[in-house]
């Protein structure tokens, strides 16, 4: 059986494909639960904190343009179901769960959102699990998408690299004269 | 008036929001503090600083029922702001973003009302000219002074107070002109983008102007030259403005003003008149290398479209940025698509179905003007005011500026309108200097006409622009957020 980490879902592997089970429609109260959610589960996939993936005085809400994307997979719901069941676990047993123990079309759902977060692109979750089969193309996945220009500044995996994504930089003038810097500025871990 | 009050301090990487209570008496206008400042305080306390918050949330003890502070006359008295007042409570259940931001914006009106005043101490919009105009706070040189007076040339050093009439000008010269020098920051928008052309084939002229601390900093560390620049070995930091906090007295920190003009006729523009803060003014042209024409001198009267506030404060060491313009500058671009649109604009043509929006002159470079201020061609501007700000802050800054325009009608004041603040949200973060700012773009449509939009970087951001700004001197150092350095001999 395979196992899925982090690492190997960035490097963009995977098996499978997706099954149905169509969202239902949810009052704004619920999508206000939904999200916190959302995010909460984001932060078990991720090992990022909640409140640095969505602070609290929030100006960019990057998370509800990824909530939105992963919405629109027939998975969503019952991927955010299983977080619930298991909210109260260790972050990485809810990602075990996810990831390892209920079956491709929340495994692959779970590793797109993980590769929103990262990256700030949407990756269809079927594409994965093709990317991932006996049959797979060759190379990486292919992205089907950059969720937005803000989703393109707000990758994490430019602060976990303690740098910043191509052509766009907050850091002041002369900040590439300096080391960078430590990764628990840039992650809080 | 006695007010109960609150610092407000957003810190950190969780947003937690320390809340002080204090109350304060707010006297009609910025003064001294009684006690005599220490000799070189360049930052020296003040009185009065204005502590009105948008709502009693952070009274103690705590209301049962949060409501907003009446925009009433009252608040037309109660002063400039040293920092703002601000809380994640507020009017909005569950959204701290959207009461600090409604905060910032009441602070951002206060301010506007305290710099707009009558700079002889009467209340905005009692002055003796037309809708009660006058020389206002920023204008006066015992409490602002231009750019063009503090860099001078050869790097020489500037003095408070002075007024510097050019030679070319002094037949010119009368009691309440202000002198306007012109150089390319003054008639082309940020980046060299290009001019912005009225109605009427105008030039709109663009100045900068900062508070005494701003200067005594500069001129306290030499930063007005280059070979200054050269020999300061610190980090550039421009003293902030603090409430009364304890035994902390109030101080109203560095504070920058960048204001917009157009052109008016006296005669053709009569009716108009008495819409616009208007100054009587002395448009200086320097000659070569400063602008193409001149040395020359002509008179014009102006009438302010825009208005810019950064104020560098305790909590928000990103600065403050608050931005105003007068309401018949240009139509959102909601407007135009409904067609519901006014007779006239300073910046748009309401008649106009072919013209380029939101587009520079359609003549090429160099664009500068000569001694009419009219631009060469017949192109005049066609600006739309690109929605860049989340509805709720549109909604939220459309009722502000409602109650405040209602307190002011009757003045030419009235007819200016706040576009939004933008603020840090996280001003301690070490690994985006910008603080993370909300609203994440604001753009002005005669300040930064060409930049308006929601493009990371290329879009307009207070922050992230002035977040670049570098001193003259090279190697070059980040300069606290301002350009101003960038303009030393």
């Amino acid at each position: 059986m395979t196992i899925f980490t982090r690492r190997n879902v960035l490097a963009g592997a995977a098996v499978a494909a997706a099954t149905a089970a169509h969202p239902g429609t949810a009052t704004a109260a619920d999508e206000t639960k939904d999200l916190d959610a959302f995010v909460a589960l984001s932060s078990a996939l991720t090992g990022i904190a909640a409140a640095m993936l969505a602070p609290a005085v929030d100006p960019v809400q990057i998370k509800k343009q990824y909530f939105d994307a992963a919405k629109s997979s027939p998975s969503f719901d019952r991927l955010l179901q299983i977080f619930r069941d298991n909210a109260t676990k260790p972050p990485e047993a809810i990602a075990d769960v996810i990831l390892n123990q209920s079956g491709s079309d929340v495994r692959y759902l779970g590793r797109s959102i993980m590769l929103a977060w990262y990256l700030g692109a949407w990756y269809k979750p079927e594409t994965l699990a093709q990317y991932n089969s006996p049959k797979a193309p060759a190379g990486s996945p292919p992205a089907d998408r950059v969720i937005s220009p803000a989703a393109y500044t707000q990758g994490w995996t430019w602060r976990v690299a303690q740098a910043h994504p191509m052509g766009y930089s907050e850091l002041r003038f002369g900040y590439w004269s300096e080391p960078p810097l430590p990764l628990v500025d840039f992650t809080g871990a | 008036m006695r007010l109960s009050c609150r610092l407000g301090a957003v810190t950190g990487a969780f947003q937690l929001v320390a809340l002080i209570a204090c109350s304060a008496s707010a006297a009609a206008q910025q003064t001294p503090a009684a006690s005599a400042s220490p000799p070189g305080d360049i930052n020296p306390p003040v009185a009065n600083c204005n502590l009105t918050p948008d709502t009693n949330a952070g009274a103690k003890p705590p209301p049962p029922k949060v409501v907003a502070t009446p925009v009433t006359a009252e608040l037309l008295t109660s002063g400039q702001p040293c920092h703002q007042v601000v809380s994640t409570a507020g009017l909005v259940a569950n959204d701290p973003l959207a009461n600090l931001q409604r905060g910032f914006d009441f602070y951002s009106w206060l301010t506007f009302i305290a710099l707009n005043a009558p700079a002889d101490g009467k209340r905005i919009g009692q002055g003796p000219r037309p809708g009660g105009d006058a020389t206002t706070k920023w204008e006066d040189l015992a409490s602002y002074r231009p750019l063009a007076d503090v860099m001078l040339a050869h790097g020489a050093a500037p003095t408070w107070g002075t007024r510097i009439v050019p030679e070319t000008c002094k037949s010119l010269d009368g009691p309440g002109k202000i002198i306007l020098t012109l150089g390319e920051e003054a008639f082309n928008q940020p980046f060299k983008s290009g001019p912005l052309i009225d109605q009427d084939g105008n030039y709109a002229l663009f100045d900068i102007l900062m508070n005494r601390p701003m200067f005594d900093y500069i001129l306290e560390n030499k930063l007005y030259s280059v070979p200054g620049q050269a020999s300061f070995s610190e980090v550039i930091a421009f003293p902030e403005g603090n409430n009364p906090a304890g035994a902390d007295p109030g101080r109203m920190g560095a504070v920058m003003v960048k204001v917009s003009w157009r052109i008016l006729d006296p005669a053709r523009d009569r009716d108009l008149i008495s819409q616009f803060h208007t100054a009587d003014a002395l448009i200086f042209f320097p000659g070569p290398p400063a602008t193409k024409t001149g040395p020359t001198c002509v008179e014009k009267k102006l009438g302010l479209v825009g208005f810019h506030v950064g104020h560098k404060t305790k909590f928000a060491p990103q600065w403050v940025w608050s931005s105003f313009e007068h309401v018949s500058n240009a139509p959102d671009q909601a407007d135009v698509a409904s067609r519901k649109l006014l007779t006239r604009y300073n910046f748009f043509n309401p008649a106009c179905k072919t013209c380029a929006v939101n587009d520079t002159p359609q003549a090429p470079p160099p664009w500068d003007p000569d001694a009419s201020l009219k631009f060469h061609t017949g192109y005049r501007s066609q600006v739309t005011r690109v929605n860049m700000l989340p509805p709720p802050v549109i909604a939220e800054v459309a009722e502000l500026n409602r109650q405040f325009r209602a307190v002011l009608k009757g003045t030419v004041w009235e007819h200016y309108m706040l576009l939004a603040t933008q603020w840090p949200t996280d001003f301690k973060s070490l690994t985006d200097p910008t603080g993370r700012p909300a609203p994440t773009y604001l753009a002005n449509t005669t300040l930064e006409t060409y930049s308006q939009g929601r493009v990371p970087l290329a879009s307009s951001s207070c922050m992230a622009c002035h977040n670049n700004a570098t001193t003259r001197h090279v190697p070059a150092q980040s300069s606290d957020f301002t350009f101003i350095l960038e303009k030393a001999q």
